[in-house]
Order: structure tokens, then C-alpha cells, then sequence
């Protein structure tokens, strides 16, 4: 499957340093929240490319490989302070497992790159900047555990859920970023 | 964490150049504040002529085609590229009064100072590093 970026840059044939600072340029001109596609060939890049995005604060979400060329996603985090949780439903990682086998499911609003990276079995994938457009696929008469990556994002879509007659909705805590169960992956 | 990184130059082949330029410009990538103090031979680095052929060391002439086929960026693109990323250069002006050079012989928006100069950048540098 091929994933979803909102920005591509074409770093092939280049060597170190300059994928990085090609990507930091390309980086500047990208909107918190979204995903960069960096194609590289320089096989360093891999590591360098984790370790930028840690050092200035970025998510590198995985690369994956096809023919030779490398693909990185990273996903521009400009400003990744908890805002307070304002969704007055909430559940903890543990439990939603168990609580959707009895019925309910797990709403996934991350994006299209970060599910397909790693992403709870079962659950459904709706962006986040999707969810206003595609809130009829979801049924109202079941529980919908909210999840992302920190708990912010599907805080947002919980109340934007709540505000549209959804009454079971329930924001998942910590997010994936605190997830120890199975992931499964999509690419 | 320190935000800054201090490089001191003071070799003048191929190699040298690309240790620093490399280092210097991930780093200023990184959003770190970068300055290198260039003194020596390393003044050759950011010689308007000079960095245009830096030799390699001597018996490693047949480098240069694996330079070339693994499409490693010139020096003075190295140059601009670092300075386009906010990278600030400081040359020794002890070293340009014994060789006789002037800010002129440089590329453009160089800074020139003394040693305290680059230790008053360093002095809360980490890391601090020698090529």
C-alpha cells in the first residue's frame, strides 16, 4: 500500500549532508500536523533522518523501501504541548481491547502514514481533517474509543463527535505513544 | 542542552573541509547555531580561489572518483549552502596578518576576530569540535 504524504521531496542521488538539510528547508514550508515524504538514496539517511526529527521535535513516523530508494515520513510537529483535555469522557489505553470485543470500536484519527506504520488490529482509520466529511461511517448507537498519537488530536475529534449527536464517545489516554500491545502494519 | 556547536579549522585539504562543512551544515539543519573559527590552514576552506581546488592527502588521489560517483557536493557548494543555513564564519586575523591576507580573499560575510572571539561563541558550546 502506498502511503499518504501531504508534501514529497525528491532527494535521490544526493549524499549526506545534504538529504537533511534539504528536508529541514522542505520542512519550513509544510503546515503543523502534516506529512512529509522524503525519497532518498543515500542509505545513511535512514538513521539521520530518526535522529533529525527527534532533535528538532519532529515525529519521524518509519521509512520503508522499494527498489533501492527510501521513503521517510515524518510529520511536522511545531508546537507539541499538551493542550488541557477537554473531552469530559476518557479511557485508558488497557481497557479499550476489551471493551470493543463487547461490542464499540477503536476510531483511529491519525494520519494515513502513522496507521499504516503501526496501528491497534481492528481499528478504523479516519484523519483527523477527514472526520468532519466522513463522520457518516461511523454508527452512532455503538461506544468509539478515540485514539491518536498523545491524546490531543482525539481529544479534538471527540468533541467534534460529541458536538454531532455521537453520545459514547470516549478519548483513549495516553494514545499510541503509550501503546504496549500488537501493532499491525499496512505497507 | 547547549544549542550551539564550535568547530575550529585548522587543516586545509580536501578531507578537512569535509568534515567541517558536513558537521557544520547538519548541525545548523539541526537548529543548532553553528560558528567555525578557521585559523591556519583551515583560512583555505573559505578561500575565494583556495576552495576551489583543496588537495586531497597525498596517495589518495584515487578517491576522487568514488567522490564523484557517490555525487558528493563541491566544497564551495558546501560553502554556500552552510552560510545560507546561518552557519557563521569567523577567520583568525592572526593567521591572515602571517599570510598576508585580507578580508577580501574570502568569501563574502566572514566575520574576522581573534581567538577570544571563537571562545566567547564556545564558551557554552556543546560540542565543541577540532578538524
Amino acid at each position: 500500500m502506498a502511503v499518504k504524504a501531504d508534501v514529497m521531496l525528491d532527494a535521490k542521488g544526493l549524499a549526506c549532508p545534504m538529504p537533511i538539510v534539504k528536508t529541514k528547508k522542505a520542512m519550513n514550508n509544510l503546515e503543523e500536523g502534516q506529512i512529509l515524504e522524503v525519497q532518498a538514496t543515500d542509505k545513511g539517511s535512514k538513521a539521520d533522518i530518526a535522529a533529525w526529527s527527534e532533535s528538532v521535535g519532529h515525529q519521524y513516523i518509519g521509512t520503508t523501501e522499494d527498489e533501492d530508494v527510501l521513503y521517510h515520513y515524518i510529520r511536522k510537529c511545531s508546537n507539541d504541548t499538551l493542550i488541557e483535555n477537554t473531552h469530559e469522557h476518557t479511557i485508558a489505553n488497557e481497557e479499550i481491547v476489551s471493551r470493543a470485543a463487547n461490542g464499540g470500536y477503536i476510531l483511529d484519527v491519525r494520519e494515513d502514514a502513522e496507521y499504516a506504520f503501526g496501528h491497534i488490529k481492528g481499528a478504523q482509520s479516519i484523519p483527523m481533517g477527514e472526520l468532519e466529511s466522513r463522520m457518516n461511517e461511523l454508527d452512532k448507537s455503538q461506544e468509539i474509543y478515540v485514539i491518536c498519537r498523545t491524546g490531543k488530536r482525539s481529544d479534538l475529534a471527540a468533541q467534534k463527535l460529541a458536538n454531532n449527536g455521537f453520545e459514547k464517545v470516549y478519548n483513549v489516554l495516553p494514545g499510541m505513544t503509550g501503546w504496549n500491545g500488537d501493532l499491525t502494519k499496512s505497507i | 542542552m547547549s544549542n550551539k556547536v564550535a568547530i575550529i579549522s585548522s587543516n586545509g585539504g580536501l578531507f578537512d573541509a569535509y568534515k567541517v562543512f558536513n558537521i557544520a551544515t547538519a548541525a545548523a539543519a539541526s537548529d543548532k547555531e553553528v560558528a567555525i573559527f578557521f585559523t591556519f590552514e583551515g583560512l583555505n576552506l573559505i578561500h575565494k580561489r583556495g576552495m576551489h581546488g583543496l588537495p586531497m592527502p597525498a596517495g589518495k588521489e584515487f578517491m576522487a572518483e568514488g567522490f564523484a560517483k557517490a555525487n558528493i557536493p563541491a566544497i564551495p557548494q558546501l560553502v554556500e549552502m552552510a552560510q545560507e543555513l546561518g552557519v557563521k564564519f569567523i577567520a583568525c586575523q592572526m593567521t591572515m596578518d602571517v599570510m598576508n591576507l585580507t578580508k577580501e580573499d574570502f568569501v563574502d560575510n566572514i566575520d574576522v576576530g581573534g581567538a577570544v572571539t571563537f571562545l566567547e561563541f564556545a564558551k557554552d558550546a556543546a560540542p565543541t569540535l577540532t578538524f
